[in-house]
Formats: C-alpha cells, sequence, structure tokens
C-alpha cells in the first residue's frame, strides 16, 4: 500500500490542509505544538474507527467537539479523505477513500462513507462502496472489471449510523476492496511506545508476530525472531553491537515459572544484564530493530521522535532504516526534532509544519526552490533547517 | 608521522574509509575524522579546524564530492581555502561526481555486500568502466542495487573494496594520494 494523497478538513488542528504525491517516506518537523501529533492522529483514528467504532473514537479524543477544529460551526463535518494504491482482484489500482463525520439531534453520524477507483485509464471513478448515514450499496463482483457499469452487482446494506462500512462489510470476502481495505488499515502500526512498558518479564503468551504499539510485548516478538528468523535476529544483534557499547549478545530468556525476559551480555562479564536494568536508549535502539526488521512490514507505520534517548551519530543509520523498511514495502511517516536525524533524509521526504491564525498548514521542501537550491549545492536537510532556511517553521 | 585527519562532507565517506584504511595504513598512524554537516559546513568551519589543530605533526585530507560542480573548480576552492588557513600541504581530494561512483567502480564489492550476486558480471558494461563519468552515480547505485543506503552501504562495501583494482579514477587519486602522504 502507497498513500498518494492525504486531505484533511476539519480535524483538529488542520482546518483545510492537503499532502500530495506522499513519497514512502515522509519526515515531519515542526515547532511544538505545530501540530505533528494532530497529523499522526488521522491514521490512528482512522484505525481506531475500524478497530473500535467511530463514537469511541472520537471519546477517546474528547469527543466530536474536540476533535472538530476550532472555530468551526457544529454543523460542519470532519472530513478526511486518502487516496493510495492497492491491490484488488489482482490488479493495482488509485482508490480514494473518503469520510464525512458530523453530528445530528446529538447523535454521531457518517455523514458520507466513499470507496472509490477508476476501472479504466480514462473515465469518472466508479463507486465500489458508498453509504450516507448508515445506507447504501458495495459492489460484490469488483473481479469482472470489463462489465459495463450496470452489470456490476450492486448489494444494498444497512449498517449502524455511526458505523463505518468497511468495518461490517470489510468482514465479508465478497467486498473486495472494502475486504482488503479494512485489513490494511487493521495492520496501520501508529506507535506510542513507552520503554517502561517494554521491559521487564513478560507472559510467554501473547501476540508475538509484531510489535505492540506500546512495545509491551518485546520479549515475545524477539523470541519469536530469535526462534524462526535466526539470521535476521543475527542481524539485529550485529547493529546492536555496533551501536551500544558492551552489548555483546541479545537472548530471550524462558524463566521456570513461564515468563520472557531479554538478557543482554556484555563480553567483559560472564553474567548477563537482564532488560530490567539496562539503559532506557539500550532497550529503545533494541525495540526499533525488532520493528524495523520485521519480516512483514507494517503497510504504514507512525512513530514520532524516534530520536529521543538515542546518541547523535546513530539517527543517520535509523533513518535509513525506517527508508529500507519502507522500501520494503510499508510506508513510514516520522516526526523528529532532530537535525541529525533530518540530514539523512532527502530533499522529496521532508515536510514541515507551520501554524497560520490557529491552523496547521503543511510545506513540503521539495516545492520551496530556495531549499532545493541548496540542496542541490550539497548541503544536508538538518544542516539548513538549523540555519532557519524552513519558512516559517520556527517559533516566533 | 603519527596522525592523519580526514575532513569530510558527511558521515558515509567516514565509513567508507574505516572499512579502506587499515588495509592500507600501519598501526602506526592515527587516523581521525571531522564530519562535517553538508558541504557548506565543512567549508565554513574548514578553516578553523585547520588553522586551531594541535598536533604539529598532523597531515590533513579533505575529501567532498563533486555533485553538480566543476571538479578543477571545487578543488581549486578548497586548496585556496586550505592556503588561506595556513596549510597548503593539506590533500585535497574531490569524488567524482559522487561517493558513489567509487562504489561502481568497484561492483565486485557491491555484489558480494549489498547484493544482487549477479552485479559484479556488469563490470565491463560501458557505463561501469568509467564510472567517473557518470553524473547520478548515487541515483545509478541505487537502480542496480536497491537495498543500499547511504551509511549503512558505505559501512557494508568500505572493507570490501579492493585497494588496485577500482574503474574510479577519483578513487585511485584518493587512494594514491593517501599513500603519498603516509608514506606507505
Amino acid at each position: 500500500m502507497l498513500i498518494e494523497t492525504l486531505r484533511i478538513k476539519n480535524f483538529k488542528s488542520f482546518r483545510q490542509a492537503e499532502m500530495k504525491n506522499l513519497p514512502r517516506f515522509c519526515v515531519v518537523v515542526g515547532a511544538n505544538g505545530s501540530g505533528k501529533s494532530n497529523l499522526f492522529d488521522v491514521f490512528g483514528f482512522l484505525k481506531d474507527c475500524l478497530t473500535f467504532n467511530v463514537k469511541q473514537a472520537l471519546q477517546a479524543r474528547g469527543g466530536f467537539r474536540e476533535v472538530l477544529s476550532r472555530g468551526v460551526d457544529e454543523t460542519e463535518s470532519i472530513e478526511l479523505e486518502i487516496k493510495f494504491r492497492m491491490n484488488i482482484a489482482g490488479v493495482e489500482r488509485l482508490v480514494t477513500y473518503l469520510i464525512e463525520i458530523g453530528i445530528e439531534n446529538r447523535q454521531v453520524v457518517v455523514r458520507r462513507e466513499v470507496l472509490r477507483y477508476k476501472r479504466g485509464r480514462y473515465g469518472s471513478p466508479y463507486h465500489f462502496l458508498d453509504f450516507i448515514k448508515g445506507t447504501g450499496y458495495a459492489i460484490t463482483n469488483e473481479e469482472d472489471f470489463d462489465k459495463q457499469d450496470e452489470e456490476l452487482e450492486r448489494e444494498q446494506q444497512n449498517v449502524g449510523k455511526d458505523a463505518l462500512a468497511i468495518k461490517g462489510l470489510g468482514q465479508f470476502e465478497r467486498f473486495k476492496a472494502a475486504n482488503a481495505f479494512r485489513q490494511l488499515i487493521e495492520n496501520w502500526h501508529v506507535s506510542d511506545f513507552h520503554i517502561n512498558l517494554a521491559r521487564g518479564s513478560k507472559e510467554a503468551i501473547g501476540e508475538y508476530e509484531h510489535l505492540s504499539v506500546s512495545g509491551d510485548n518485546l520479549q515475545l516478538v524477539a523470541r519469536n525472531i530469535y526462534e524462526n528468523h535466526p539470521d535476521i535476529f543475527q542481524e539485529i544483534v550485529t547493529a546492536m553491537k555496533h551501536r551500544v557499547p558492551g552489548v555483546s549478545q541479545v537472548e530471550p530468556i524462558l524463566t521456570q515459572d513461564g515468563r520472557l525476559i531479554l538478557n543482554f551480555q556484555d563480553k567483559t562479564f560472564k553474567d548477563p544484564f537482564i532488560d530490567k536494568y539496562v539503559s532506557d536508549g539500550t532497550i529503545k535502539m533494541f525495540a526499533y530493530l525488532v520493528l524495523l526488521y520485521d519480516p512483514e512490514p507494517h503497510p504504514l507505520l507512525c512513530i514520532e521522535e524516534p530520536e529521543n534517548q538515542l546518541y547523535p551519530t546513530l539517527l543517520w543509520e535509523l533513518a535509513e532504516e525506517f527508508r529500507a523498511y519502507a522500501e520494503r514495502g510499508g510506508q513510514v511517516f516520522v516526526s523528529s526534532h532532530s537535525p541529525d536525524f533530518l540530514n539523512a533524509v532527502s530533499l522529496e521526504e521532508v515536510y514541515w509544519l507551520v501554524k497560520e491564525q490557529g491552523y496547521t498548514q503543511i510545506r513540503r521542501a521539495e516545492e520551496d526552490s530556495q531549499l532545493k537550491a541548496f540542496i542541490a549545492e550539497g548541503d544536508q536537510m538538518g544542516y539548513l533547517w538549523k540555519e532557519g532556511l524552513f519558512p516559517g517553521a520556527d517559533p516566533r | 608521522m603519527n596522525q592523519l585527519v580526514f575532513l569530510l562532507e558527511e558521515p558515509s565517506a567516514k565509513a567508507m574509509l574505516e572499512g579502506v584504511l587499515p588495509r592500507l595504513l600501519g598501526d602506526n598512524v592515527n587516523v581521525v575524522y571531522v564530519v562535517f554537516e553538508g558541504k557548506q559546513d565543512l567549508e565554513k568551519r574548514l578553516p578553523r579546524r585547520l588553522r586551531a589543530w594541535q598536533n604539529p605533526n598532523a597531515r590533513f585530507v579533505v575529501m567532498r564530492d563533486q555533485d553538480s560542480g566543476d571538479c578543477y573548480e571545487i578543488k581549486r576552492k578548497l586548496v585556496g581555502i586550505c592556503e588561506e588557513a595556513g596549510r597548503p600541504d593539506v590533500l585535497v581530494r574531490v569524488a567524482c561526481h559522487e561517493l558513489e561512483s567509487f562504489y561502481l567502480g568497484d561492483l565486485q564489492a557491491v555484489a558480494s555486500t549489498i547484493g544482487p550476486n549477479t552485479l559484479a558480471k556488469q563490470q565491463n558494461n560501458a557505463k561501469y568502466r568509467d564510472p567517473d563519468r557518470l553524473n547520478n552515480a548515487a541515483q545509478e547505485l541505487k537502480r542496480i542495487a536497491k537495498a543500499y543506503q547511504k551509511l549503512a552501504g558505505s559501512r557494508a562495501i568500505g572493507p570490501a573494496l579492493s585497494l588496485d583494482e577500482n574503474r574510479s579514477r577519483s578513487f585511485n587519486q584518493l587512494i594514491g594520494g593517501i599513500k603519498e602522504l603516509a608514506g606507505v
């Protein structure tokens, strides 16, 4: 999956914003409070709408009024639109997914939900799923692409007024686009890593295929890689050796009472350190490696400020690892306050946020001819940023 | 001579040299890397580093990419900066056009570290016989070795780079210059 366009209207600090031609690896910088977290929360919100429901997703963010941009009339809708490339019934399509959420008679209502894509190079896009306030249709024979519009089978459905149709319909194999899209969003990873949750001994039974959002199953995922992908585990250990002085081996250990811990070995000493006692940065670096060397990348990965707790010279390589992850089939969004991290990022990959009259604007480095000229002369993005050359980015 | 100081524009050049220099220099040479943040930064801070360097026996190598600029002009300018800082003996080397040109000059090294394995056979393609002529070396390398990332790739390829069989003339110039400077 590759998101090409993201359009946001009335969502938190985004009154009206759009990102086009998104690269696989996107790095967003901006002053504190400029809206970086809100941007990432667009993905978190969509995922919550699908995993739970729209009402709960809003409630977790303080309710509809809090999520709707300030100064916007309550009768207006929150609108989110993403355009992405996705494989449907064996063909890659540019798909648009759009939702409009509002409030009517004090109830949360999905005013419109559309999944559409073009069936050919020409012609207007065809709506494969179209719902208004819980009622609508979805197409069930998407594999017959050559059929005329009138021959496509529409199946009328009702879902709750406050529910997403892709959630309800996406469970069924026959709605191929909805099903595929639902699965993609379910696999989005919007990180909320907590070092303290990642530490300590863990129940050996639980989710082990992917690192959880908080990182609290680090030991389980590490053991899975250790046992089933020993070559990848060796790469992770080799990377740790280069980056954290004193770490010569890492090993997941099953304790006698059926719990999992990680042992960090310093070759100078005989006895290893258990994960509870190693440094924050060590745990964090190890967790990132476990996440980024995942044999099956998430279609979308969002990470805020990965540089925290890490030594500056390690950030160049970390940025490269995010990019390599994206190149293996995912898409990665990272926010950062680190010039060292940004130095490793290319012109096309950088965005910055500016707050104007209370609302967030999104700027792209590639569209700034001055930055472009400096990069062509051999400057690095982080250096230019520090010199104050991202117009409007610095706090005033 | 006891200290060799490399003044570089980015960390990947350091990573590459760390793989090459131990095979070129003896143990008695102390190598120090000063890594700047791009070309502007290199030019700006270079004179201060040279002027205030405390070890009187240190010898210096300045290395940067040519990129889109004129190779000779870049070199002249850097030599000028060094002379003004009172160090006319600094060795200035320009990678033509980029660090990646060095790697395109030794596809065997790329094949054995980054892959794909079949890459080594391509060395005799017209393009890679004289890689310094390609002005988009980084792009070209990424095209043929998809897993390549600048820093991690340089760290991997560096130790595999051949010291005497590289098709990049600017790489050979660099190696020759360092040898002369270090007296090996």
